[in-house]
């Protein structure tokens, strides 16, 4: 049955009809959904089992935005949600739970689905919101607690999740994303792309008049919007630890180099939106953590090094005409170096791998060539760069990462007026 | 949960099921000696006003000579009514005028224990041969039933108390000054029999007994609940159903509705039993703004045989009981209607009804037209009627227990003594004394507290469907309305509650009555007839409404 939508309107008269029957909540968890029909009810599990079990007195309702899958997500959902009134733990509650399963309507992306959770949320004046993300298969109940109680009994109006991980893991977040924004926006956030959070109302009615939703950082960067306007919009942000993450593959999920290219497109876009606020600033600043006090630090796996240098040589060279127009001449030296030094393991030091980041960056900025082919140029740089990385680090044990990592983060924040000055040349 | 369908039995013997029932305190009523203290003479002076309420039956607490140390539930004297009361020649006056007036009169009966002050411990305890020694339980430790929990938190350590006189412990679950019967010897069943004989020969329709889950101990239990107490209680209801038929039992078991259950047996126990869980549910809620509570301690109410009968309320003369909840409720309970601690009595709330819900008007017909329309026979404790205060400041419970307001004058017209002299003082503050709230100015006005009540009472009593019908939840939506459909054959009540302090639209799947024309009880009006669509109410705070289904 086709649903009813009013002409502009965000929410279908079946979504609001079942928001009037909620009516006011405390805490709305919203999920985001696209084929995810193996792994939601896992997460639909935590967030009724985290309504009984931390939210026993609070009004709690979840809302699912769905993009159209087609292999049964929302009826997966709508079953776990009338089988949970027989767990122990959902009965503990004194409230009525809610679930409601919707798609949604715009331009096709996590952002429209966010979209309207948080519409949602407005209207039901919910006092805190988290949001989890569908493929997460390591979601707990105290995910949705950690996300959510900073908002209620601390009153923050952002609350960024910390997974454990070990250091070498997820280069892409720890090579770039994390000392790139640190350096940029000045914040230690140790995970700023992250698709779970938790907010408060008043957050999220400032993102709702923000003009982000139709452009191109709804697609593939909201996560990282989000994560910027709530520091630099001077929200109480804090992060929390909620334990490892471990999404399960899905078919038709995008490959590694359209992940880089949206990921990273993401990243300087949103850091050209919003270079006003963060050209002039100067080092960095902790966020505060909300419970236990962890370090992140994950007991997992090493992943396995791969030798790289091959590799290297061969992509350099045959990037080289793109390379000139983007990077500096000594820049290119240096790599060129590197490529010819005739050894398998490259050696890609941190301060290069700075030089080359903020180089991509105003190239980028200056629009030298399509912004798109300028992110896939960096795919080879960025996997020579994490290849040299994990080759050092492959003896040493996690703390001695985690200061290696810390150590990058530190060079980022050294370079940065290098960074200003390419910026400022293409202004 | 199903209403007691129609049973074999004479349907007099069953008048129970249908009764809706007003607890009162002889001593806080109407005094007619002016000794500041009620008595069966004023009693019987106000039974017009009961009748004109609608009520069928009457329970009276305790009248027993007593020190008075438990407001009555400390029997001194089984066969005799206290000096304060009157004579028993007044009780039968009471009595007979109660019945010429269609009024049943149901008494307490105290099964569990005795004052102290009794001639039977004073028996017992004069030295250890006694013949009367073993009517109650005793040991040379205090160790016995070791875990047993203590009812009393607030003023006993133990269910021990040491006897100096005859140098040994006895048992006692509530006040120490109250020790417990020995329903193990068979002297005290038949003494008991004898007890209830004596009053039903005199004519008292019934008896509430108190303490029920506590008559048996074993080592190694909980000592509540015990096959044994069931043993007992059949036994002194074949009695009863042998020498007296059509006169009813009604349990005071302050447990979970599944072990409640055993109270009714399999019709051979009592006739009826308080479903305290549901009242405390009522309570949370409309606090809530959310049916489930109330619906989940229905859903799981069992059955019960066709000739028994729940008895529901919102209040009563003890604490507002949280014993059988969880720690999340009862932590919920106490924030939202004990913030003052001064009101928490060991583990409940002393308060009546109009202060515990703010002496707001809507909330308390709200509430009302819930219990009256629950599954089993609605109790009304005295004053509610007419939105009666409390003060938490006397001890113990009697602050939930002060005078009845009749007027605006002196002593609220419960008494001409002076006013010192009064059994509990009045309740004077500007919203619920008894200047502003007594029957006498809610009689002059139609659209007051009490002639609201009237209203109620007599629209429930038009059908058997509340009392005797089956309860079926219609669950939708918005969780801020409560709806209910009551059913006895082809008679059909449709119940819709607004639980929330604003305005709420509801849709109601009442496609399997379609074709039903819902007729509003009170005012008569027609609604639309139901169809095939959703049926769409909208009700103001707190409103709710009875719908009888026509079919045309």
């Amino acid at each position: 049955m086709e649903e009813a939508l009013a002409e502009g309107s965000l929410l279908s008269d079946e979504l609001l009809r079942h928001l009037m029957a909620v009516g006011q909540v405390d805490v709305l968890v919203g999920v985001p959904t696209l084929n995810n029909a193996s792994t939601i009810g896992g997460v639909v599990n935590a967030v009724h089992q985290a309504f009984g079990k931390y939210f026993p007195r609070d009004r709690t309702v979840l809302i699912n935005s769905d993009g159209g899958s087609v292999d049964g997500t929302q009826d997966v959902i709508r079953g776990r949600s009338q089988d949970q009134t027989e767990t122990v733990t959902v009965s503990h509650a004194l409230r009525t739970t809610h679930s409601i399963s919707t798609p949604y309507h715009g331009v096709p992306g996590k952002g429209s689905a966010l979209r309207q959770i948080m519409t949602a949320a407005d209207l039901a004046q919910a006092k805190a919101v988290a949001v989890l993300d569908a493929d997460v298969a390591s979601a707990t109940p105290e995910w949705v607690a950690s996300l959510v109680q900073p908002v209620r009994n601390q009153q923050f109006d952002y609350v960024a999740p910390i997974y454990s991980r070990h250091p070498l893991d997820s280069p892409l977040i720890t090579q770039l994303v994390r000392p790139l924004f640190r350096a940029a926006s000045g914040w230690q956030v140790r995970e700023p792309l992250a698709a779970e959070f938790g907010c408060s109302n008043r957050f999220l009615a400032h993102c709702l008049e923000q003009n982000v939703w139709d452009n191109e950082l709804a697609r593939y960067g909201i996560d990282l919007w989000l994560t910027a306007t709530a520091l630099y919009g001077g929200f109480r942000c804090c992060q929390t630890m909620v334990g490892p993450r471990v999404a399960a593959a899905a078919p038709g999920r995008p490959g590694f180099r359209e992940v880089f290219q949206q990921v990273v497109g993401s990243v300087f876009l949103l850091l050209e939106q919003q270079a006003s606020s963060w050209v002039t600033r100067v080092g960095s600043e902790q966020i505060p953590i909300a419970g236990p006090a962890a370090d992140g630090k994950g007991d997992g796996q090493a992943p396995g090094v791969s030798r790289l240098g091959s590799t290297f040589r061969d992509d350099l060279r045959n990037l080289e005409s793109v390379l000139r127009a983007i990077l500096g001449e000594g820049t290119l030296r240096e790599l060129n170096a590197i490529a010819e030094a005739g050894v398998e393991e490259i050696r890609y030091p941190d301060a290069l791998w700075v030089r080359t980041v903020y180089e991509f960056m105003g190239a980028f900025h200056r629009g030298v060539m399509r912004r798109e082919h300028v992110t896939q140029a960096l795919i080879p740089l960025y996997l020579g760069r994490t290849g040299s990385f994990l080759v050092e680090q492959s003896s040493r044990n996690p703390a001695e990462v985690e200061g290696a990592l810390e150590a990058l983060c530190v060079e980022f924040e050294r370079a940065k007026p290098s960074l200003v000055q390419y910026w400022n040349q293409a202004t | 949960m199903n209403g007691a369908a129609n049973g074999s039995a004479d349907p007099d013997l069953l008048w129970y099921r249908d009764a809706v029932i007003y607890q009162l305190h002889v001593k806080t009523f109407a005094d007619s000696n002016s000794d500041g203290i009620g008595d069966f003479k004023g009693l019987t002076g106000k039974l017009d006003y009961l009748r004109d309420l609608g009520v069928d039956c009457l329970w009276l607490m305790p009248m027993y000579p007593s020190p008075f140390r438990d407001d009555g539930y400390d029997i001194a004297d089984y066969y005799s009514i206290h000096p304060s009361y009157g004579t028993l020649d007044d009780f039968r006056e009471f009595l007979d005028a109660a019945h010429a007036r269609r009024l049943r009169v149901v008494t307490e009966l105290v099964l569990n224990h005795t004052s102290d002050q009794h001639a039977w411990f004073k028996q017992a305890r004069s030295a250890r041969d006694d013949p009367r020694r073993d009517w109650y339980v005793w040991s040379d430790t205090d160790d016995r039933y070791s875990g047993v929990r203590i009812i009393f938190l607030d003023t006993e350590r133990s269910n021990w108390a040491w006897d100096p006189q005859s140098k040994a412990y006895y048992w006692h679950r509530f006040f120490h000054h109250q020790p417990d019967l020995n329903y193990d010897n068979p002297a005290v069943r038949e003494e008991m029999w004898k007890v209830m004989s004596f009053w039903l020969e005199l004519g008292v329709d019934g008896f509430r007994v108190d303490a029920v889950p506590y008559l048996i101990e074993r080592e190694g239990t909980s000592c509540e609940n015990l096959p044994e107490t069931h043993a007992v209680i059949r036994w002194l209801r074949s009695q009863l159903d042998a020498h007296f038929p059509g006169r009813m039992l009604l349990a005071e078991a302050n447990q979970p509705p599944e072990l409640v259950r055993p109270y009714f047996g399999e019709g051979d126990e009592f006739h009826m039993a308080f479903h305290f869980p549901l009242m405390t549910r009522m309570f949370m809620a409309v606090r809530l703004e959310d049916r489930k509570p109330l619906v989940d301690v229905v859903e799981r109410t069992p059955e019960i045989p066709a000739t028994c009968q729940w008895g529901i309320f919102l209040r009563n003369h003890d604490e507002l009981t949280l014993e059988m909840v969880t720690e999340i409720e009862r932590e919920f309970m106490y924030e939202e209607y004990a913030r003052d601690p001064v009101s928490r009595l060991n583990l409940g709330i002393r308060r009546r009804l109009a202060p515990l819900l703010e002496g707001d008007r809507r909330r308390i017909e709200l509430m009302n037209g819930i219990v009256m329309s629950m599954p089993g026979s609605p109790i009304i404790y005295y004053g509610d009627e007419i939105g009666m205060g409390d003060n938490i400041y006397l001890g113990d419970r009697n602050g939930v227990r002060t005078p009845m307001q009749w007027t605006g004058g002196w002593n609220a017209g419960f008494s001409t003594a002076d006013p010192e002299r009064l059994a509990q003082p009045l309740i004077s503050n500007p919203l619920f004394g008894y200047q502003a709230v007594n029957v006498e100015s809610q009689l002059r006005a139609d659209h007051t507290l009490l002639n609201w009540m009237r209203r109620l009472v007599s629209v429930r009593k038009s059908s058997h469907v509340f009392s005797r019908g089956s309860t079926t939840f219609l669950k939708p939506a918005n969780h801020r309305v409560l709806a209910y459909l009551r059913t006895l054959g082809k008679e059909q009540v449709l119940v819709v509650c607004n639980l929330s302090s604003s305005a709420q639209a509801v849709e109601l799947d009442l496609r399997s009555l379609a074709g039903a024309l819902p007729i509003e009880m009170f005012g008569k009006s027609m609604f639309p007839r139901i169809g095939e669509l959703p049926y769409i109410l909208t009700l103001g705070p707190y409103d709710f409404f009875w719908f009888r289904l026509r079919r045309v």
